[in-house]
Protein backbone atom coordinates (compact mmCIF):
# COMPACT_ATOMS: atom_id res chain seq x y z
CA UNK A 1 0.00 0.00 0.00
CA UNK A 2 1.04 3.50 -1.17
CA UNK A 3 2.01 6.26 1.51
CA UNK A 4 -1.02 8.14 2.00
CA UNK A 5 1.42 11.82 1.81
CA UNK A 6 3.79 11.67 -0.19
CA UNK A 7 6.37 14.16 -0.93
CA UNK A 8 9.60 13.91 -2.99
CA UNK A 9 11.86 16.93 -3.11
CA UNK A 10 9.26 19.47 -2.50
CA UNK A 11 9.99 23.18 -3.32
CA UNK A 12 8.61 26.60 -3.55
CA UNK A 13 9.93 29.78 -4.60
CA UNK A 14 7.66 32.75 -4.72
CA UNK A 15 7.73 35.19 -7.22
CA UNK A 16 9.72 35.33 -10.80
CA UNK A 17 12.49 37.23 -11.99
CA UNK A 18 14.82 39.05 -9.94
CA UNK A 19 12.52 39.39 -6.93
CA UNK A 20 11.89 35.43 -5.69
CA UNK A 21 11.77 34.56 -2.14
CA UNK A 22 12.17 30.44 -1.58
CA UNK A 23 10.03 29.47 1.08
CA UNK A 24 10.85 25.80 1.58
CA UNK A 25 13.56 24.01 0.08
CA UNK A 26 14.12 20.02 -0.39
CA UNK A 27 11.49 18.88 1.71
CA UNK A 28 10.95 14.88 1.50
CA UNK A 29 9.20 12.91 3.79
CA UNK A 30 5.70 10.66 3.94
CA UNK A 31 2.89 10.00 5.76
CA UNK A 32 1.00 6.30 6.25
CA UNK A 33 -2.58 6.48 6.48
CA UNK A 34 -4.42 6.72 10.07
CA UNK A 35 -0.94 8.22 10.80
CA UNK A 36 -0.43 11.84 12.72
CA UNK A 37 2.13 13.80 11.60
CA UNK A 38 3.11 17.34 12.94
CA UNK A 39 5.02 20.08 11.35
CA UNK A 40 6.44 21.50 13.94
CA UNK A 41 9.06 25.18 13.60
CA UNK A 42 9.26 29.00 14.67
CA UNK A 43 6.28 31.33 13.06
CA UNK A 44 6.61 31.90 9.51
CA UNK A 45 9.28 29.47 8.63
CA UNK A 46 7.35 28.14 5.74
CA UNK A 47 5.15 25.37 7.59
CA UNK A 48 1.67 26.47 6.60
CA UNK A 49 3.63 26.82 2.77
CA UNK A 50 4.33 23.25 3.30
CA UNK A 51 0.50 22.54 4.45
CA UNK A 52 -0.94 24.55 1.36
CA UNK A 53 1.39 22.51 -1.17
CA UNK A 54 -0.26 19.30 -0.10
CA UNK A 55 -3.93 20.95 0.08
CA UNK A 56 -3.37 21.52 -3.56
CA UNK A 57 -3.93 25.62 -2.80
CA UNK A 58 -0.71 26.85 -3.63
CA UNK A 59 1.28 25.51 -6.69
CA UNK A 60 4.39 23.17 -6.56
CA UNK A 61 7.56 25.38 -7.71
CA UNK A 62 10.12 21.70 -7.91
CA UNK A 63 8.93 18.31 -6.64
CA UNK A 64 6.04 16.14 -6.74
CA UNK A 65 3.25 15.57 -3.82
CA UNK A 66 0.84 12.45 -4.24
CA UNK A 67 -1.90 12.10 -2.19
CA UNK A 68 -2.94 8.39 -2.14
CA UNK A 69 -0.75 7.92 -4.56
CA UNK A 70 -2.29 10.63 -6.97
CA UNK A 71 -0.05 13.77 -7.66
CA UNK A 72 -1.75 17.08 -6.22
CA UNK A 73 -2.41 19.12 -9.02
CA UNK A 74 -5.08 21.17 -7.50
CA UNK A 75 -7.59 21.09 -4.58
CA UNK A 76 -8.74 17.58 -3.64
CA UNK A 77 -11.96 16.18 -1.98
CA UNK A 78 -10.43 14.30 0.19
CA UNK A 79 -8.81 16.82 2.14
CA UNK A 80 -10.71 18.38 4.85
CA UNK A 81 -8.94 21.87 6.08
CA UNK A 82 -9.09 23.47 9.78
CA UNK A 83 -7.58 26.95 9.39
CA UNK A 84 -5.84 29.17 12.41
CA UNK A 85 -8.97 31.29 12.32
CA UNK A 86 -12.64 29.34 11.99
CA UNK A 87 -13.47 30.99 9.34
CA UNK A 88 -17.26 30.27 10.32
CA UNK A 89 -19.77 32.28 7.74
CA UNK A 90 -21.42 34.27 10.31
CA UNK A 91 -25.06 34.44 8.47
CA UNK A 92 -25.53 30.84 9.01
CA UNK A 93 -26.13 28.27 12.27
CA UNK A 94 -23.70 26.13 13.55
CA UNK A 95 -25.55 22.93 11.64
CA UNK A 96 -25.29 24.85 8.35
CA UNK A 97 -21.85 25.81 8.40
CA UNK A 98 -20.80 22.11 9.29
CA UNK A 99 -22.60 21.08 6.12
CA UNK A 100 -21.21 23.83 3.50
CA UNK A 101 -18.92 22.20 1.92
CA UNK A 102 -21.34 19.32 0.99
CA UNK A 103 -23.39 22.57 -0.45
CA UNK A 104 -20.50 24.07 -2.51
CA UNK A 105 -20.02 19.98 -3.71
CA UNK A 106 -23.35 20.25 -4.85
CA UNK A 107 -24.13 16.73 -2.98
CA UNK A 108 -27.21 15.40 -1.69
CA UNK A 109 -27.76 17.64 2.00
CA UNK A 110 -30.28 14.70 3.29
CA UNK A 111 -27.44 12.05 2.98
CA UNK A 112 -24.90 14.27 5.20
CA UNK A 113 -27.15 15.70 8.02
CA UNK A 114 -27.31 12.99 10.09
CA UNK A 115 -23.33 12.54 10.08
CA UNK A 116 -23.61 16.20 10.81
CA UNK A 117 -25.54 16.34 13.85
CA UNK A 118 -23.46 13.21 15.25
CA UNK A 119 -20.22 15.20 14.82
CA UNK A 120 -21.78 18.36 16.35
CA UNK A 121 -22.76 15.86 19.14
CA UNK A 122 -19.16 14.24 19.06
CA UNK A 123 -17.72 17.67 19.80
CA UNK A 124 -20.12 18.81 22.58
CA UNK A 125 -22.06 20.98 20.39
CA UNK A 126 -25.38 19.05 20.85
CA UNK A 127 -27.52 22.31 21.82
CA UNK A 128 -25.35 24.74 19.69
CA UNK A 129 -26.56 23.36 15.93
CA UNK A 130 -28.88 25.92 15.49
CA UNK A 131 -26.82 28.96 16.87
CA UNK A 132 -25.28 31.40 14.56
CA UNK A 133 -21.50 31.91 15.38
CA UNK A 134 -21.55 35.44 16.87
CA UNK A 135 -23.45 33.63 19.76
CA UNK A 136 -20.41 30.97 20.01
CA UNK A 137 -17.53 31.09 22.06
CA UNK A 138 -14.06 31.12 20.07
CA UNK A 139 -13.57 27.31 21.30
CA UNK A 140 -16.66 26.01 20.01
CA UNK A 141 -16.27 28.21 16.85
CA UNK A 142 -12.67 25.97 16.04
CA UNK A 143 -15.29 23.08 16.94
CA UNK A 144 -17.53 23.87 14.16
CA UNK A 145 -14.76 24.42 12.05
CA UNK A 146 -13.12 21.07 12.96
CA UNK A 147 -16.95 19.34 12.47
CA UNK A 148 -17.10 20.85 8.98
CA UNK A 149 -13.45 19.39 8.03
CA UNK A 150 -14.54 15.99 8.77
CA UNK A 151 -18.21 16.23 7.39
CA UNK A 152 -17.89 15.07 3.79
CA UNK A 153 -15.57 11.59 5.73
CA UNK A 154 -12.12 13.41 3.70
CA UNK A 155 -9.00 10.57 4.36
CA UNK A 156 -6.57 13.39 4.92
CA UNK A 157 -6.90 16.23 7.34
CA UNK A 158 -4.79 19.35 6.67
CA UNK A 159 -4.84 21.57 9.84
CA UNK A 160 -2.83 24.86 10.38
CA UNK A 161 -2.28 25.94 13.29
CA UNK A 162 -5.81 25.90 14.19
CA UNK A 163 -5.56 26.22 17.94
CA UNK A 164 -3.07 29.08 18.48
CA UNK A 165 -5.85 31.56 18.33
CA UNK A 166 -7.31 29.86 21.42
CA UNK A 167 -6.58 31.17 25.32
CA UNK A 168 -4.33 28.35 26.89
CA UNK A 169 -7.10 26.36 28.96
CA UNK A 170 -9.67 26.28 25.77
CA UNK A 171 -6.28 25.11 23.99
CA UNK A 172 -5.86 21.97 26.26
CA UNK A 173 -9.62 21.37 26.06
CA UNK A 174 -9.14 21.29 22.44
CA UNK A 175 -6.21 19.21 22.44
CA UNK A 176 -7.87 16.28 24.13
CA UNK A 177 -11.06 16.46 21.88
CA UNK A 178 -8.08 16.35 18.66
CA UNK A 179 -6.89 13.28 20.47
CA UNK A 180 -10.44 11.72 21.14
CA UNK A 181 -11.59 12.44 17.82
CA UNK A 182 -8.44 10.59 16.24
CA UNK A 183 -9.76 7.12 18.06
CA UNK A 184 -12.82 7.51 16.57
CA UNK A 185 -12.53 8.86 13.27
CA UNK A 186 -8.54 7.88 12.87
CA UNK A 187 -7.75 9.75 9.54
CA UNK A 188 -4.11 10.40 8.36
CA UNK A 189 -3.19 13.93 10.07
CA UNK A 190 -0.85 16.32 8.34
CA UNK A 191 -1.06 19.30 11.48
CA UNK A 192 1.13 22.29 11.82
CA UNK A 193 1.75 24.19 15.44
CA UNK A 194 4.43 26.15 17.11
CA UNK A 195 3.61 24.74 20.26
CA UNK A 196 6.31 21.85 21.03
CA UNK A 197 3.64 20.10 23.89
CA UNK A 198 0.86 20.66 21.22
CA UNK A 199 3.03 18.25 19.04
CA UNK A 200 4.14 15.86 21.38
CA UNK A 201 0.59 15.24 22.64
CA UNK A 202 -1.30 14.78 19.94
CA UNK A 203 1.34 13.11 16.92
CA UNK A 204 2.89 9.98 15.84
CA UNK A 205 5.78 11.80 14.23
CA UNK A 206 7.19 15.18 14.27
CA UNK A 207 8.68 16.52 11.69
CA UNK A 208 10.87 19.44 12.57
CA UNK A 209 10.90 22.73 10.20
CA UNK A 210 13.74 25.52 10.30
CA UNK A 211 16.15 27.36 8.63
CA UNK A 212 15.53 29.62 5.80
CA UNK A 213 14.55 28.48 3.21
CA UNK A 214 13.07 25.83 5.02
CA UNK A 215 14.14 22.40 5.06
CA UNK A 216 13.39 19.39 7.02
CA UNK A 217 16.05 19.28 10.07
CA UNK A 218 14.65 16.01 12.21
CA UNK A 219 11.76 13.04 12.06
CA UNK A 220 11.11 12.23 15.26
CA UNK A 221 8.84 9.45 15.95
CA UNK A 222 6.63 10.06 19.53
CA UNK A 223 6.46 6.56 21.08
CA UNK A 224 3.58 7.32 23.85
CA UNK A 225 0.73 4.56 22.98
CA UNK A 226 -2.67 5.31 22.30
CA UNK A 227 -5.52 6.29 23.81
CA UNK A 228 -3.40 9.10 25.39
CA UNK A 229 -4.75 11.57 27.65
CA UNK A 230 -3.99 14.98 29.46
CA UNK A 231 -2.66 13.11 32.13
CA UNK A 232 0.38 12.65 29.57
CA UNK A 233 1.83 15.72 29.64
CA UNK A 234 2.90 15.56 33.06
CA UNK A 235 5.00 12.59 32.85
CA UNK A 236 8.56 12.68 32.88
CA UNK A 237 9.21 11.00 28.95
CA UNK A 238 6.97 13.73 27.94
CA UNK A 239 9.09 16.31 29.31
CA UNK A 240 12.08 14.95 28.10
CA UNK A 241 10.43 14.37 24.49
CA UNK A 242 9.67 18.12 24.60
CA UNK A 243 13.15 19.31 25.71
CA UNK A 244 14.79 16.84 23.12
CA UNK A 245 12.38 18.89 20.30
CA UNK A 246 12.93 22.18 22.11
CA UNK A 247 16.71 21.55 21.57
CA UNK A 248 16.39 20.87 17.79
CA UNK A 249 14.78 24.04 17.52
CA UNK A 250 17.57 25.62 19.22
CA UNK A 251 20.31 24.66 16.86
CA UNK A 252 18.47 24.38 13.39
CA UNK A 253 17.65 28.43 14.85
CA UNK A 254 21.16 29.29 15.61
CA UNK A 255 22.37 27.40 12.02
CA UNK A 256 20.10 29.42 10.73
CA UNK A 257 21.15 32.13 11.69
CA UNK A 258 24.62 31.55 11.25
CA UNK A 259 23.71 30.77 7.22
CA UNK A 260 21.71 34.58 7.43
CA UNK A 261 25.23 36.29 8.56
CA UNK A 262 27.14 33.92 6.54
CA UNK B 1 -7.53 51.21 -1.78
CA UNK B 2 -11.42 52.73 -1.14
CA UNK B 3 -11.93 56.36 -1.76
CA UNK B 4 -11.86 58.54 1.65
CA UNK B 5 -16.20 58.48 0.69
CA UNK B 6 -16.73 54.91 1.09
CA UNK B 7 -14.20 54.77 3.91
CA UNK B 8 -16.21 56.93 6.14
CA UNK B 9 -19.74 55.60 4.74
CA UNK B 10 -17.77 51.74 5.74
CA UNK B 11 -16.71 53.39 9.17
CA UNK B 12 -19.93 55.05 10.09
CA UNK B 13 -21.72 51.48 9.30
CA UNK B 14 -18.98 49.58 11.69
CA UNK B 15 -18.84 51.80 14.46
CA UNK B 16 -22.89 52.13 14.45
CA UNK B 17 -22.90 47.92 14.59
CA UNK B 18 -20.34 48.67 17.09
CA UNK B 19 -22.48 50.13 19.11
CA UNK B 20 -25.84 48.40 18.88
CA UNK B 21 -23.86 45.33 19.80
CA UNK B 22 -23.00 46.99 23.07
CA UNK B 23 -26.47 47.64 23.85
CA UNK B 24 -28.01 44.91 23.23
CA UNK B 25 -25.47 42.14 24.54
CA UNK B 26 -24.67 42.64 28.06
CA UNK B 27 -27.90 42.73 30.43
CA UNK B 28 -27.72 45.14 33.18
CA UNK B 29 -28.64 45.39 36.33
CA UNK B 30 -31.81 47.71 37.09
CA UNK B 31 -30.13 51.00 38.44
CA UNK B 32 -27.77 50.52 35.60
CA UNK B 33 -30.47 50.11 32.73
CA UNK B 34 -32.32 53.14 34.84
CA UNK B 35 -29.45 55.59 33.92
CA UNK B 36 -28.88 53.81 30.36
CA UNK B 37 -33.03 54.72 29.72
CA UNK B 38 -32.49 58.34 30.72
CA UNK B 39 -29.44 58.22 28.28
CA UNK B 40 -31.54 57.03 25.36
CA UNK B 41 -34.00 60.24 26.90
CA UNK B 42 -31.15 62.26 25.92
CA UNK B 43 -29.93 61.11 22.66
CA UNK B 44 -33.22 62.19 21.62
CA UNK B 45 -34.31 64.99 23.38
CA UNK B 46 -31.26 66.88 23.60
CA UNK B 47 -30.86 67.00 18.95
CA UNK B 48 -34.53 68.30 18.96
CA UNK B 49 -34.19 70.94 21.68
CA UNK B 50 -31.64 72.29 19.86
CA UNK B 51 -32.89 72.49 16.89
CA UNK B 52 -36.38 73.67 18.24
CA UNK B 53 -34.09 76.80 20.10
CA UNK B 54 -32.71 77.21 16.82
CA UNK B 55 -36.10 77.82 15.43
CA UNK B 56 -36.98 79.89 17.98
CA UNK B 57 -34.20 81.91 18.03
CA UNK B 58 -34.40 81.98 14.03
CA UNK B 59 -38.24 83.61 14.53
CA UNK B 60 -37.18 86.15 17.42
CA UNK B 61 -34.17 87.51 15.72
CA UNK B 62 -36.00 88.04 12.24
CA UNK B 63 -39.31 89.70 13.84
CA UNK B 64 -36.88 92.26 16.02
CA UNK B 65 -34.37 92.79 13.23
CA UNK B 66 -37.10 93.21 11.13
CA UNK B 67 -35.76 91.09 8.39
CA UNK B 68 -37.47 91.39 4.68
CA UNK B 69 -39.19 88.50 4.37
CA UNK B 70 -37.59 87.79 0.69
CA UNK B 71 -34.30 87.48 2.27
CA UNK B 72 -35.30 85.39 5.29
CA UNK B 73 -38.72 84.42 6.55
CA UNK B 74 -39.50 83.70 9.83
CA UNK B 75 -40.00 79.71 10.46
CA UNK B 76 -43.18 80.41 11.22
CA UNK B 77 -44.60 82.41 7.70
CA UNK B 78 -42.66 78.04 6.38
CA UNK B 79 -44.75 76.52 8.35
CA UNK B 80 -47.87 78.96 7.13
CA UNK B 81 -46.80 78.04 3.15
CA UNK B 82 -46.83 74.31 4.38
CA UNK B 83 -50.59 73.90 5.24
CA UNK B 84 -51.63 76.68 2.80
CA UNK B 85 -49.81 75.28 -0.46
CA UNK B 86 -49.64 71.72 0.86
CA UNK B 87 -51.60 70.58 -2.44
CA UNK B 88 -49.15 72.37 -4.58
CA UNK B 89 -45.98 71.12 -2.24
CA UNK B 90 -47.75 67.21 -2.56
CA UNK B 91 -47.86 67.67 -6.66
CA UNK B 92 -44.55 68.57 -7.10
CA UNK B 93 -43.21 66.02 -4.02
CA UNK B 94 -44.22 63.05 -5.76
CA UNK B 95 -42.47 63.47 -9.27
CA UNK B 96 -39.17 64.17 -7.33
CA UNK B 97 -39.88 61.37 -4.82
CA UNK B 98 -40.67 58.58 -7.74
CA UNK B 99 -37.71 59.90 -9.95
CA UNK B 100 -34.91 59.56 -6.85
CA UNK B 101 -36.58 55.73 -6.00
CA UNK B 102 -35.96 55.05 -9.53
CA UNK B 103 -32.19 56.52 -9.82
CA UNK B 104 -31.77 54.51 -6.64
CA UNK B 105 -33.42 51.18 -7.62
CA UNK B 106 -30.78 51.40 -10.87
CA UNK B 107 -28.12 52.42 -9.50
CA UNK B 108 -27.55 49.83 -6.67
CA UNK B 109 -28.02 46.61 -9.42
CA UNK B 110 -25.18 48.59 -11.21
CA UNK B 111 -22.89 49.49 -8.61
CA UNK B 112 -23.53 45.78 -7.45
CA UNK B 113 -22.87 44.34 -10.93
CA UNK B 114 -19.72 46.18 -11.95
CA UNK B 115 -18.18 45.57 -7.92
CA UNK B 116 -18.63 42.00 -8.88
CA UNK B 117 -17.50 42.26 -12.50
CA UNK B 118 -14.48 43.81 -10.57
CA UNK B 119 -13.99 41.21 -8.12
CA UNK B 120 -14.49 38.76 -10.48
CA UNK B 121 -11.57 39.46 -13.19
CA UNK B 122 -8.11 40.79 -11.40
CA UNK B 123 -7.05 42.04 -14.74
CA UNK B 124 -10.96 44.20 -15.02
CA UNK B 125 -10.33 45.07 -11.63
CA UNK B 126 -6.66 47.00 -12.17
CA UNK B 127 -8.32 48.34 -15.55
CA UNK B 128 -11.43 49.99 -14.04
CA UNK B 129 -10.22 50.85 -10.01
CA UNK B 130 -7.75 53.76 -11.30
CA UNK B 131 -10.68 55.28 -13.76
CA UNK B 132 -13.39 55.03 -10.93
CA UNK B 133 -10.93 56.97 -8.44
CA UNK B 134 -10.29 59.67 -10.96
CA UNK B 135 -14.12 59.91 -12.02
CA UNK B 136 -14.47 60.63 -8.11
CA UNK B 137 -12.39 63.86 -8.54
CA UNK B 138 -14.85 64.70 -11.30
CA UNK B 139 -17.37 67.52 -9.88
CA UNK B 140 -20.14 65.62 -11.63
CA UNK B 141 -22.60 68.03 -11.08
CA UNK B 142 -20.63 70.83 -13.50
CA UNK B 143 -22.17 67.38 -15.80
CA UNK B 144 -25.49 67.91 -15.34
CA UNK B 145 -25.93 70.52 -18.62
CA UNK B 146 -24.48 67.69 -20.50
CA UNK B 147 -26.57 65.39 -19.88
CA UNK B 148 -29.70 67.79 -21.33
CA UNK B 149 -27.36 68.06 -24.27
CA UNK B 150 -27.56 63.74 -24.37
CA UNK B 151 -30.65 62.61 -23.00
CA UNK B 152 -33.20 66.09 -23.44
CA UNK B 153 -35.21 67.36 -21.06
CA UNK B 154 -37.22 64.51 -20.11
CA UNK B 155 -37.25 62.25 -17.15
CA UNK B 156 -34.15 60.51 -19.09
CA UNK B 157 -31.83 63.09 -18.36
CA UNK B 158 -32.50 63.11 -15.14
CA UNK B 159 -32.44 59.52 -13.66
CA UNK B 160 -29.73 58.96 -15.73
CA UNK B 161 -27.71 62.05 -13.64
CA UNK B 162 -29.07 61.27 -11.09
CA UNK B 163 -28.12 57.36 -11.29
CA UNK B 164 -24.42 58.85 -12.56
CA UNK B 165 -23.88 60.50 -9.23
CA UNK B 166 -25.37 57.75 -6.69
CA UNK B 167 -24.08 54.82 -8.10
CA UNK B 168 -20.08 55.30 -7.48
CA UNK B 169 -20.63 54.79 -3.14
CA UNK B 170 -22.10 51.41 -4.11
CA UNK B 171 -19.60 50.79 -6.13
CA UNK B 172 -17.14 51.47 -3.90
CA UNK B 173 -18.32 49.92 -0.91
CA UNK B 174 -19.50 46.75 -2.09
CA UNK B 175 -16.10 45.99 -4.04
CA UNK B 176 -14.12 47.16 -1.01
CA UNK B 177 -17.09 44.33 1.16
CA UNK B 178 -16.56 41.86 -1.92
CA UNK B 179 -12.75 41.99 -1.62
CA UNK B 180 -13.01 42.02 2.01
CA UNK B 181 -13.48 37.69 2.28
CA UNK B 182 -10.35 36.54 4.56
CA UNK B 183 -7.67 34.43 2.10
CA UNK B 184 -8.40 31.44 4.17
CA UNK B 185 -12.29 31.64 3.83
CA UNK B 186 -11.02 31.84 0.13
CA UNK B 187 -8.66 28.53 0.45
CA UNK B 188 -11.42 26.70 2.16
CA UNK B 189 -13.72 27.19 -0.40
CA UNK B 190 -11.33 26.01 -3.08
CA UNK B 191 -10.37 23.25 -1.38
CA UNK B 192 -13.83 22.11 -0.92
CA UNK B 193 -14.04 22.90 -4.65
CA UNK B 194 -16.15 25.55 -4.61
CA UNK B 195 -16.34 27.39 -8.47
CA UNK B 196 -15.72 30.84 -8.76
CA UNK B 197 -19.92 31.96 -8.96
CA UNK B 198 -20.22 29.88 -5.78
CA UNK B 199 -17.72 32.09 -3.73
CA UNK B 200 -19.58 35.55 -5.29
CA UNK B 201 -23.15 34.05 -4.57
CA UNK B 202 -22.68 32.26 -1.21
CA UNK B 203 -19.63 33.82 0.88
CA UNK B 204 -18.64 37.18 -0.91
CA UNK B 205 -22.17 38.67 -1.77
CA UNK B 206 -23.37 37.72 2.20
CA UNK B 207 -19.96 39.25 3.72
CA UNK B 208 -20.40 42.30 1.29
CA UNK B 209 -23.94 43.37 2.42
CA UNK B 210 -22.83 45.19 5.32
CA UNK B 211 -20.94 47.18 3.00
CA UNK B 212 -23.10 47.31 0.69
CA UNK B 213 -25.91 49.19 2.86
CA UNK B 214 -22.95 51.46 4.11
CA UNK B 215 -22.63 52.27 0.07
CA UNK B 216 -26.77 52.95 -0.26
CA UNK B 217 -27.21 54.90 2.80
CA UNK B 218 -24.86 57.61 1.28
CA UNK B 219 -26.00 56.67 -2.09
CA UNK B 220 -29.62 57.38 -1.70
CA UNK B 221 -28.75 61.03 -0.46
CA UNK B 222 -27.14 61.54 -3.48
CA UNK B 223 -29.90 60.54 -5.81
CA UNK B 224 -32.17 63.09 -4.06
CA UNK B 225 -29.48 65.58 -5.19
CA UNK B 226 -29.07 64.38 -8.85
CA UNK B 227 -33.00 64.36 -9.62
CA UNK B 228 -32.98 68.08 -7.52
CA UNK B 229 -30.28 69.22 -10.04
CA UNK B 230 -32.04 67.92 -12.72
CA UNK B 231 -34.96 69.59 -12.21
CA UNK B 232 -33.00 72.95 -11.39
CA UNK B 233 -31.83 72.37 -15.04
CA UNK B 234 -34.72 71.38 -16.90
CA UNK B 235 -38.04 70.90 -15.65
CA UNK B 236 -41.46 72.16 -15.05
CA UNK B 237 -42.50 69.60 -12.07
CA UNK B 238 -40.73 68.27 -8.95
CA UNK B 239 -39.46 70.13 -5.91
CA UNK B 240 -36.23 71.29 -7.54
CA UNK B 241 -38.29 73.37 -10.22
CA UNK B 242 -40.73 74.85 -7.63
CA UNK B 243 -37.90 76.15 -6.08
CA UNK B 244 -36.44 77.42 -8.33
CA UNK B 245 -39.91 79.33 -9.68
CA UNK B 246 -40.38 80.60 -6.48
CA UNK B 247 -37.17 81.89 -5.58
CA UNK B 248 -37.73 84.03 -9.09
CA UNK B 249 -40.49 85.57 -7.61
CA UNK B 250 -38.77 86.30 -4.23
CA UNK B 251 -41.26 83.88 -2.85
CA UNK B 252 -38.25 82.54 -0.34
CA UNK B 253 -41.30 81.50 2.34
CA UNK B 254 -42.41 78.71 -0.16
CA UNK B 255 -38.73 78.01 -1.68
CA UNK B 256 -37.99 76.98 2.26
CA UNK B 257 -41.23 75.05 2.37
CA UNK B 258 -40.14 73.22 -0.54
CA UNK B 259 -37.02 72.79 1.36
CA UNK B 260 -38.66 71.22 4.33
CA UNK B 261 -40.52 68.89 2.45
CA UNK B 262 -37.23 67.39 0.32
CA UNK B 263 -35.51 67.32 3.83
CA UNK B 264 -38.71 65.46 4.94
CA UNK B 265 -38.26 62.72 2.12
CA UNK B 266 -35.19 62.50 2.37
CA UNK B 267 -35.10 61.18 6.05
CA UNK B 268 -38.18 58.94 4.41
CA UNK B 269 -35.61 57.54 2.26
CA UNK B 270 -32.83 56.90 4.15
CA UNK B 271 -35.31 55.56 6.94
CA UNK B 272 -36.21 52.71 4.62
CA UNK B 273 -32.46 52.18 3.64
CA UNK B 274 -31.87 51.96 7.43
CA UNK B 275 -34.61 49.74 7.92
CA UNK B 276 -33.77 47.15 5.10
CA UNK B 277 -30.40 47.09 6.68
CA UNK B 278 -32.07 46.08 10.07
CA UNK B 279 -33.91 43.88 8.77
CA UNK B 280 -30.91 42.18 6.56
CA UNK B 281 -28.72 42.42 9.31
CA UNK B 282 -31.02 40.20 11.73
CA UNK B 283 -30.82 37.74 9.18
CA UNK B 284 -26.94 38.09 9.13
CA UNK B 285 -25.92 37.57 12.52
CA UNK B 286 -28.57 37.02 14.85
CA UNK B 287 -27.23 39.94 16.91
Amino acid sequence: MSAAIDCRAVGKIYGNGRRTFEAVRAITFSVRGGEFVTLLGPSGCGKSTLLMLVGGLEEITVGTIELGGRPVVGPRSETGMIFQDPMLLPWKSAFDNVLFPIDMMRRPRARYTERAHELLAAMGLRDAAAKKPPQLSGGMRQRVAICRALVSDPEVMLMDEPFSALDAITRDELNVLMLDLFERYRKTALFVTHSIREAVLLSDRVLVMGGRPATLIDDVRIPFSRPRDFALTEAADFNAMCGHLREKITTARKLGHADAIG
Amino acid sequence: MPTPLADAAINVGSVAAVSENAASSQPQPRRRRRWRAAGHLATIALPIALSLFVLVAWEFIVRVAKVPPAILPPPSAIFEQLTTHYALLLKHAVPTTLETLLAFGFSIPLGVFIAAVMTWSPVINKAVYPNVIFFQLIPKIALAPLFIVWLGIGLPSRTTFSIFISFFPILVATAAGLQSVPRDMLRLCRSVGASDWQVLVHVRFPTALPFLFSGMKVAVTLSIIGIVVGEFIASQRGLGYLILFASSRLQTDLSLACIAVLCAVGLGLYGLVVLSERVAMRWYGDR
